[in-house]
């Protein structure tokens, strides 16, 4: 029998790559985050106003590929190989990968911002071979596991959503530079933003919660058919979207109607899950994503009316394709990742600072590395910056956007604060003596333990 | 004639004396120790071996070779423990019930919590 592990059991080899190489990628993220929340507060109007500008386009690639990008693969590089049973297939190539990342995504928001769309595409090229490393290794990776399931489908899947993406990404840098493309600007880049928000970030918020919000609140997969059909679904109805949205056929609605029901079917199992736990009280790392996949339902709501054809374009409803995208971003892909955060974060640090010390000396549980009053606080922070943004953009209120946002940054500096407190496990463990020194035995150690 | 062991000369720990020692080992995700989220199931002592049955909450834990580590050094830390074997076992499953009062509470176990 054999179950997921941080250690291969054959080799006693820890399957997590080094710390550093999620931690790099987090640290990205987080700093491309303050710095896209920090623009909007300098800059209200970018939500305030329509979304086709070089400004916001900017601003939303430093937040999808900077923030977004950067802390889902960073977290990939260390989730993956647990949640699959296996061992990632090159460390080498996530470094590789790191850099061509990181001058791939300030290249192309600076370009955006500067309007230079062949450079634009220069970068793009960069950060799409960083893409091409990761999907590789990943791929590499996901080839060596002992057995599929709902969780490396939506793994897989998600992988095959970012290479499309891309390469859409590319095409309409190059279709702009070069004027070839006889599609409607608008649609394409909408399609395009589709493939990437629900085919890469939903997709895999869908599958990683199939894996660890039962083993949080230790319960099971209720229905593997009913988490198999919701993947189905969602990935049937993203297909569809992707050529209406673009060709901007009447058929959208029915595909968007596809795709939430794929999130409904997702909902309805999470739910099954949640009511089947053991572990009653629900800790915050787990409520903020348990309230980012809650967000899923008006999203959908949301995309529903946006998708129907005979919507008119008015000042209100194409702010409401704003409070869309900023709902899905901040909203749903955000908040699960501050969610996440609160587990891999801690997780990490732990496991390379105490999993050699635990039971040879008190070790601090993941839950005493940071401040649950500070995470309260972050919570509703953001809830309350979330709320009032979305609010203040369907309406075009500048002011109102810039106070939603100023909350937003507040719970972003509580969250730096706990993550703070987190990593300064890493450079000074809190370790304490657990044993009377009388029954101590001298000879444990660990190549002792090795042998035994 | 000398005796070239020097443990020779120390008492075998007690059952007592090792359920305390596995009280060191927390689930770090939980917070409580293995002792009081009823996870230890058996305590064996056997000349200077010791077996511990022991199970886990959940079998897709990532932590679990942590854990089992931790319970052999917790017990090898005990003078003149020589060997633990620890048995990894989901038979009996693993119930909510086992926990002591206080991690029962703990984690809202007893009350709904939702």
């Amino acid at each position: 029998m054999s179950f997921p592990s941080a250690v291969d059991p054959a080799t006693g080899q820890s399957r997590l790559p080094s710390m550093t190489i999620p931690l790099r990628f987090v640290l990205l993220g987080l700093l491309s985050l303050f710095t896209g929340i920090g623009l909007l507060v300098a800059r209200p109007d970018l939500l305030a106003t329509y979304h086709y500008n070089q400004y916001i386009i900017a601003v939303t690639h430093l937040v999808v590929l900077g923030f977004i990008g950067s802390v889902v693969m960073g977290a990939m590089y260390q989730l993956v190989p647990v949640a699959l049973e296996t061992r990632l297939h090159s460390e080498r190539l996530a470094r590789w990968h790191f850099v061509a990342h990181a001058v791939g995504v300030v290249g192309m928001v600076v370009m955006f911002w500067t309007w230079n769309l062949k450079q634009v595409g220069h970068f793009g090229s960069v950060f799409a071979l960083g893409v091409g490393l990761f999907v590789f290794n990943l791929v590499k990776t996901l080839r060596t596991i002992p057995r599929w399931n709902v969780i490396a489908f939506a793994i897989a899947a998600a992988l095959g959503w970012l290479s499309f993406t891309v390469l859409a990404g590319l095409y309409l840098a190059a279709s702009k530079c070069w004027s070839f493309s006889s599609f409607n600007p608008i649609a394409a880049m909408h399609a395009h933003a589709h493939l990437g928000g629900l085919g890469v970030f939903v997709m895999l918020i869908v599958g990683i919660a199939y894996k660890l919000i039962p083993m949080f609140v230790l319960s099971d997969l209720r229905s593997v058919r009913r988490a198999g059909w919701s993947l189905g679904l969602l990935n049937t109805g993203l297909l569809g979207l992707f050529f209406t949205i673009l060709l901007q056929s009447r058929l959208k609605p029915l595909f968007a109607v596809v795709a939430v029901a794929g999130l409904a079917l997702y909902g309805l199992e999470i739910r099954a899950i949640l009511r089947t736990r053991t572990r009653r009280v629900l800790d915050w790392g787990v409520r903020y994503f348990l309230t980012a996949i809650a967000l899923l339902a008006p999203l959908s709501v949301l995309g529903l009316v946006l998708a129907w054809p005979g919507l008119p374009a008015t000042a209100f409803t194409t702010q409401l394709e704003n409070v869309y995208g900023f709902l899905g971003l901040f909203g749903v892909v955000a908040l699960a990742i501050l969610g996440m955060l609160y587990k891999i974060v801690p997780f990490l640090v732990w496991f390379h600072r105490y999993s050699g010390e635990i039971g040879r000396a008190k070790v601090p549980s993941m839950a005493e590395m940071y401040s649950e009053r500070l995470q309260v606080a972050g919570y509703w922070t953001f809830v309350g910056g979330l709320a009032m943004t979305s609010v203040a953009t369907a309406l075009g209120h500048v002011l109102a956007v810039r106070g939603g946002c100023v909350l937003l940054t507040t719970s972003l500096a509580i969250f730096a604060v706990n993550m703070a407190k987190v990593l300064s496990h890493w450079i000074k463990p809190k370790v304490q003596p657990a044993v009377p020194a009388r029954t101590l035995n001298a000879s444990a150690s660990p190549s002792r333990l090795a042998l035994t | 004639m000398q005796d070239d062991n020097p443990m020779n000369g120390a008492e075998l720990p007690t059952e007592a004396m090792v359920w305390e020692a596995l009280k060191t080992v927390i689930d770090p995700e939980l917070g409580f120790n293995l002792v009081d989220l009823g996870l230890i199931y058996s305590v064996e002592i056997a000349e200077r071996k010791v077996t511990v049955r022991m199970t886990l909450t959940t079998r897709g834990c990532p932590m679990h070779e942590s854990l089992v580590w931790g319970v052999r050094r917790a017990v090898l830390g005990l003078d003149p423990v020589h060997a633990v074997d620890v048995q990894l076992v989901w038979d009996p499953p693993w119930q909510p019930s086992m926990m002591s009062p206080a991690a029962q509470e703990r984690l809202g176990v007893l009350g709904c919590g939702c």
